[in-house]
């Protein structure tokens, strides 16, 4: 069992390598002027980086200006990134997670104002995300109560504090590695695995609450 | 060891251990260590129950679609980028570097103010080298020697047209002064002579013994008279006054 562990954890290092020297090629390219390159970075991140920001933003639109934000800035400081500090993933989560931080500072007003229980969406009369779990019941199918499942814990993410947040999605939803992390929020290893933990109970708490309310 | 240090340390040992154990790293002793103090502590208990639900949540979320117009925005963004970047440092040559290097260095001058300023000393300037008959041209290096020189030679000539002038001007001053002492001697002279012949003039003559009288229009007033032959006599228009003397 330990052999197998070891043999997969092998296999992901190596692909993590191969892809790590195809990404740096490609950003050597694009640092040159390679349009083709830039378009192939803009395909392999996009995804990641959108997910990224629509965590922490919260709405569609937001995580939509956010990432296009994220990627003009990439896109003029590439020639800045140094493969030796740091790969590039984790330079472009930097990138993201410091426009992230500006832009959750310029909100935290909205957010303050905001509560887990609000309606979702413009329709001000609607029902609570609680509610709706609630008048589903047992009959309801098992992709939608998993999609407001989701939900609930995607807006139970905005209702934790911003540190314990960065730190869970950057390890819980893109699977980065303490050290990663570690850099990217420049805190150390230990720091990043206490907030990880504190935020999970948290976001735990949070959910067991809200879910009973449903119930 | 964790279990048998005191309860705080062994708390925050086991949150340091926490992330490992949920991640399945945590092995061996260290392992058996960890789950006996989360039996025997109901706080970390919780909190690792708390951390597993947590995760368990969270493996739920799924990565979201993205905007399928997403990565179009972003190339159309980044090529608009590209383009002012293109606009905004267009490839120049060296002449064009100096020009923009130049108007960086002189762009605290080349402002309207001193654009003003330097029009009116320009304009100024002009008048007065108009006023002065000072032409372009004559600004030349030949030109400016030339002139110099031909000034300098009018200024000698006017020194000395004004040195001799001053030297006629001392001579006739010193021709006027000697014949004012000539006439001065002169005049001298006649006195003297005439003072002498006075002098004479009053050793030979008697003093006169006549009173002062004063004469007037009325009818005091004395007139000598006399007919032909006769002795004259002093008269008045009253009558005969006096036989005259014969001084008068």
């Amino acid at each position: 069992m330990l052999t197998l562990f070891t043999a997969v954890q092998g296999r992901q290092v190596e692909a993590r390598l191969e892809e790590a020297q195809v990404v740096a090629q490609l950003v050597r390219r694009c640092a040159s002027g390679d349009p083709l390159a830039w378009e192939e970075i803009v395909q392999r991140f996009h995804r990641r980086i959108y997910n990224i920001c629509y965590r922490f933003a919260g709405s569609a639109d937001d995580a939509q200006d956010l990432t296009q934000e994220v990627f003009i800035k990439v896109f003029r400081t590439v020639g800045s990134f140094d493969g030796e500090k740091a790969s590039f993933n984790t330079w472009m989560t930097t990138v993201a997670r410091n426009l992230l931080v500006d832009h959750f500072r310029k909100k935290r007003n909205d957010r303050a104002t905001d509560s887990i229980d609000s309606v979702q969406g413009a329709d001000e009369d609607g029902p609570t995300l609680a509610d709706r779990l609630a008048s589903d019941g047992p009959s309801a199918q098992v992709h939608v109560e998993s999609r407001e499942r989701q939900e609930m814990v995607h807006r139970a993410l905005r209702h934790i504090s911003p540190d314990l947040r960065e730190a869970v999605i950057l390890r819980d939803l893109q699977d980065m590695d303490y050290r990663e992390i570690a850099q990217i929020l420049k805190v150390p290893e230990g720091t990043v695995k206490s907030r990880i933990n504190r935020g999970r109970a948290e976001l735990a708490r949070l959910l067991q609450r809200t879910y009973k309310q449903a119930l | 060891m964790l279990g048998e240090t005191k309860p705080g340390t062994q708390c925050a040992e086991f949150d340091a251990l926490l992330t490992e154990a949920i991640d399945g790293t945590l092995n061996g002793q260290r392992r058996e260590r960890f789950d006996q103090h989360k039996a025997g502590c109901p706080a970390c208990s919780t909190l690792f129950a708390e951390v597993v639900s947590g995760v368990a949540w969270l493996n739920e979320v799924e990565d979201v679609e993205p905007p399928p117009n997403l990565i179009h925005n972003i190339l159309a963004a980044t090529s608009g980028v590209a383009q002012q970047a293109a606009k905004a440092e267009p490839r120049r040559t060296a002449w064009e570097r100096f020009l923009v290097q130049t108007r960086i260095v002189f762009a605290p001058v080349l402002t309207p103010r001193f654009g003003m300023s330097m029009g009116m000393a320009f304009f100024s300037i002009t008048l007065v080298l108009n006023m002065a008959q000072v032409r372009i041209r004559d600004l030349t290096p030949h030109n400016l020697s030339h002139t110099f020189y031909s000034s300098q030679n009018k200024l000698m000539k006017y020194y000395e047209n004004m040195r001799l002038v001053y030297e006629i001007e001392s001579r006739v001053r010193d021709l006027r002064n000697a014949s004012d002492e000539s006439e001065r001697e002169q005049k001298n002279r006649r006195r003297e002579k005439n003072s002498n012949q006075t002098q004479e003039q009053n050793q030979n003559s008697e003093p006169d013994p006549r009173p002062h009288r004063e004469f007037s229009r009325g009818q005091n007033v004395q007139y000598v008279a006399s007919l032909n032959g006769s002795e004259p006599c002093l008269m008045t228009h009253s009558g005969l006054l006096a036989k005259p003397r014969r001084e008068i």
